[in-house]
């Protein structure tokens, strides 16, 4: 008896408790992605992973890469991370987390569509897309950008607008991907500065500025502008001759996770055909090579992607931010 | 038995002790601890060097010279439409006057985006006329400018209503007389109006400086993406850009803050509370300043000033709200309600944001409101030493920036509560806990007002029937003020339905509010959606607005802003 209504008060208090927490932890069965997805694709792929496993209820919470690192390290640091699922711009930044060891294996993962060194062979993350950074401009811009040196040229003097490694996981990897790549290294950056580039916020930041007018020329990652296009936005994305830097967008599930078999449903539809699609139909290139691209991109085998070294940017990870924040410090 | 009735002051505290005890208890609680804990974590941190960084003193500049330029702006326009509205025969003074006013109930986030989509040379509006900027110019509004011209134009309804409140306080005797004796209008305007308006003019300025400086949503907006920052969103960068890590330079800022936004405001409680005990005359100010010829272009000009801060960014964000995406052209066959659909109906997210803005603006002005009726009837049978202790410890969190409540809620909450053991960081209440201390007087000014007008006498014939306290605010006092009570929690609701700057640290998964998914969706650059966030809300506002005014009549003078 004594043993019986102890159990009982437990699962008072765990009703308690379930009702204190925020909602999205309230049902059983509850899962919580935390990814740098713009809203909208969040929701869209919530909703398509819902249609598959209606028993699973899955919220997200949204915001750029390293804000939404520094969110979750902050609740890791309090013993009480709210995320079970990341899905967030860069695989250097999941290295990072997979070292410092948060990040749980999914053995069972089936892998064979993707090409070998896409995912993690550990298996504690997965690409899902493609997300290449090169040049988006207004329609009304003087000249059509081809290369990067173009962002240099007097004509686009104080036109040109990037997203800020401090704001956005892509474009600390774009960083990287330039400046061991064009000849000038970092004085790429310092020339972009001297011409009045503008380094503020996140990808959305820049759409807004070229879509906008207010900025004619700007570095983002390619869904954007395209998805943009088509909806009748005065701007057109290009693929520079040097070539592009990317990112995988992966997914990845935290060990602290409550709900392990709905995470791993999760990560698996990602994964799928299905998901694949559904990333394509998104208007992103999807990760698996057999899933065809969506409208507005090129031939993928025309898409040059400049060479990139995660190791040697996880480890000068630090040192990245404060060089770019040094230069474009006013 | 009349000898032993309660003294209009000061006595009557027997039987309430307990009663009395448990209100100040709250109070404690609400308005001081996060403070104190504030400021028990800056002076163990110490690090001054923290505070002498370059980005903190620019930050700190930013914040003081667009605070002093803005409550310029204010003064100067806030008080020409003050003059025209509370002077002068000027037609149409009330739908001017209610719209300027309206114009500061928009979320500070909101008005910012309307700005921004009005200005810029995608601007739906500004192509319709053709004055559009070229393509490849900066948005004029982001930026310094920007942050200084719209905090501006946001507070100076603020002005306005000080003044209009001040005016009311002058004998129009001395008016008359002045007239007598041959003086001009515009003489009498610059020597008997101006320098018996002193004291309010200083309050407003002290106040409008308060409010930008604390504003969050607006240098946000406008100055984020220009790398203009303030105090507020240096904080706010340096709390997302580095999580809990950074809490102790954003708590020594935030003492920063308080120190620099304190004396002001203490400064401009004095000044208002100095010039209240002065008697007007047997009149108050009549509408002396016959307009003349001038009426057309005075109507002219207050109707273009309502245009541009009510009505230009309102429809900017229709436009914006209804184009098929930002930048593209808006045309009868383009427009779509798609994004409205999109936040209502759904984003989880969005929707979710709209619940909770109302649960928790919702359960605040509750909780407020059912503690404002025996809270103030304390307060007023309390004695003037008590009244002079608590009454500013009530206001200090509302009187504080937003941002620096925020940062006192964590440091409280971040570690488990001691003795319970249970942690409220990153669940709804820490919200609800903020909202409620932020707001607490905001509820309690009507009810104040309304119980310091009430008669005793029902009151202590009641008492001496034997009936108590509670029976007595039930019986006696709540049938008389509940306007008032349910005036200042509607308010509340207002206030807190329009917040960001608290719940922009606060929020979690699952507790956003519509405050931060405005901000969050803006800053992702689906600025459609914003914007049809921004409406929808602010159509909620307006529904509230509407519901507040209809008690107006039975409310204390001076309780609803938009009634003068």
């Amino acid at each position: 008896m004594e043993r019986l209504s102890m159990n009982r008060s437990i699962a008072a208090l765990a009703m308690a408790g379930a009702l204190l927490a925020s909602p999205a932890l309230a049902a059983e069965g509850a899962l919580v992605l935390y990814t740098s997805q713009p809203q909208t694709d969040a929701q869209a792929t919530i909703d398509a992973f819902k249609a598959e496993h209606p028993e699973v209820e899955i919220s997200f919470v949204r915001d750029g890469t390293p804000k939404i690192m520094a969110k979750l390290r902050a609740e890791l640091a309090a013993g009480a991370p709210q995320a079970d699922l990341l899905l967030i711009a860069d695989a250097v930044t999941m290295e990072g987390l997979k070292r410092d060891d948060v990040l749980m294996a999914h053995e069972g993962a089936d892998v064979s569509a993707y090409p070998e060194g896409l995912h993690d062979p550990a298996k504690f993350w997965f690409a899902t897309k493609l997300i290449t950074t090169g040049i988006v401009y207004n329609d009304a811009a003087p000249f059509v950008p081809a290369s990067w040196e173009d962002l240099l040229k007097p004509e686009a003097k104080g036109l040109v607008a990037m997203p800020s490694p401090l704001s956005s996981g892509a474009a600390l990897i774009h960083t990287v991907s330039l400046v061991s790549n064009l000849p000038e290294g970092w004085g790429y950056y310092e020339g972009l500065a001297a011409n009045g580039a503008l380094a503020e916020g996140g990808n959305g930041g820049v759409l807004k500025a070229v879509a906008g007018g207010e900025k004619l020329y700007g570095m983002i990652v390619d869904f954007m502008p395209i998805r943009e296009k088509a909806k009748g936005a005065p701007v057109t994305f290009v693929f520079p001759e040097e070539g592009v830097s990317a990112v995988t967008e992966p997914v990845a599930i935290l060990k602290t996770t409550k709900n392990p078999e709905a995470a791993k449903a999760f990560v698996d539809f990602l994964l799928s055909k299905k998901g694949q699609e559904m990333a394509s139909a998104q208007g992103y290139l999807p990760a698996d090579p057999s899933v065809a691209p969506p409208e507005g991109y090129p031939a993928r085998d025309t898409i040059r992607i400049l060479p990139f070294d995660p190791a040697a940017a996880l480890a000068a990870e630090q040192d990245n931010r404060a060089r770019f924040e040094a230069i474009f410090q006013k | 038995v009349i000898a032993s009735l309660p003294a209009r002051r000061g006595g009557g505290l027997g039987e309430s002790r307990l009663w009395l005890g448990v209100l100040f208890a709250i109070v404690l609680i609400l308005a001081v601890l996060p403070v104190a804990r504030l400021l028990g974590q800056a002076a163990g941190g110490g690090a001054l060097s923290l505070l002498l960084q370059p980005a903190s003193l620019a930050a700190a500049w930013n914040s003081i010279e667009s605070g002093v330029l803005s409550a310029a702006l204010a003064l100067l326009l806030g008080g020409g439409m003050a003059v025209l509205l509370g002077l002068s025969d000027l037609p149409q003074r009330r739908p001017i006057g209610i719209l300027f006013v309206l114009s500061m109930l928009m979320a500070p986030q909101v008005t910012a985006l309307a700005f921004t989509v009005m200005a810029g040379p995608a601007s739906p509006l500004l192509n319709a006329l053709g004055l559009a900027p070229a393509a490849g110019t900066p948005n004029p509004l982001i930026g310094k400018g920007g942050v200084i011209l719209v905090l501006g134009l946001h507070h100076a309804p603020l002005v306005t209503i000080l003044l209009l409140a001040g005016l009311k306080t002058i004998p129009h005797e001395l008016v008359e007389a002045a007239s007598l004796a041959g003086a001009g209008k515009a003489a009498i305007l610059r020597w008997i109006v101006l320098p018996l308006m002193g004291p309010q003019l200083v309050a407003a300025s002290l106040l409008a400086f308060v409010a930008a400086f604390g504003n969050f949503g607006i240098p946000a907006l406008l100055g984020m993406p220009a790398g203009y920052l303030t105090l507020p969103t240096l904080i706010f960068r340096q709390l997302v850009g580095s999580g809990t890590g950074a809490i102790d330079q954003a708590a020594i800022l935030s003492m920063a803050m308080a120190v620099l936004v304190l004396v002001p405001a203490a400064g401009a409680a004095a000044v208002l509370a100095r010039s209240a005990t002065r008697r007007g005359g047997d009149r108050p100010l009549q509408r002396f300043l016959g307009l003349g010829r001038w009426r057309m272009p005075a109507l002219a000009l207050a109707w273009t000033v309502v245009g541009i801060v009510l009505l230009l960014p309102l429809g900017a964000l229709v436009a914006s709200a209804i184009a098929p995406t930002y930048g593209a052209r808006l045309t009868p066959s383009s427009a779509t309600l798609a994004h409205f659909a999109e936040v209502l109906w759904r984003q989880d997210v969005t929707v979710r944001a709209f619940r909770n803005s109302f649960a928790f603006a919702g359960g605040a002005a509750l909780v407020l409101a059912l503690l404002a009726l025996p809270l103030a009837h304390a307060l007023d049978r309390a004695s003037s030493r008590w009244r002079n202790l608590l009454l500013p410890l009530i206001e200090l969190p509302y009187a504080l920036p937003g941002i620096v409540l925020a940062i006192a809620c964590i440091l409280l909450f971040v570690k488990p509560l001691p003795l319970v053991g249970l942690t409220i960081y990153a669940t709804p209440w820490i919200i609800l806990f903020a909202y409620a201390a932020r707001f607490l007087p905001v509820v309690l000014k009507a009810p104040m007002a309304a119980i310091a007008q009430l008669e005793r006498a029902q009151e202590e014939a009641a008492a001496v029937d034997g009936a108590g306290l509670l029976a007595r605010l039930r019986h006696v006092v709540l049938p008389a003020v509940w306007p008032a009570v349910a005036a200042g929690g509607l308010l509340a609701f207002l206030l807190a339905f329009n917040e960001l700057t608290v719940s922009a640290l606060l929020w979690t998964a699952g507790t956003e509010t519509l405050g931060v998914v405005l901000f969050s969706l803006e800053e992702a650059g689906l600025v459609s959606e914003a914007s049809a966030v921004a409406l929808s809300a602010t159509a909620v506002v307006a529904l509230l607005v509407v519901a507040v005014d209809r008690l107006g009549d039975r409310l204390p003078e001076g309780t609803l802003p938009w009634r003068f």
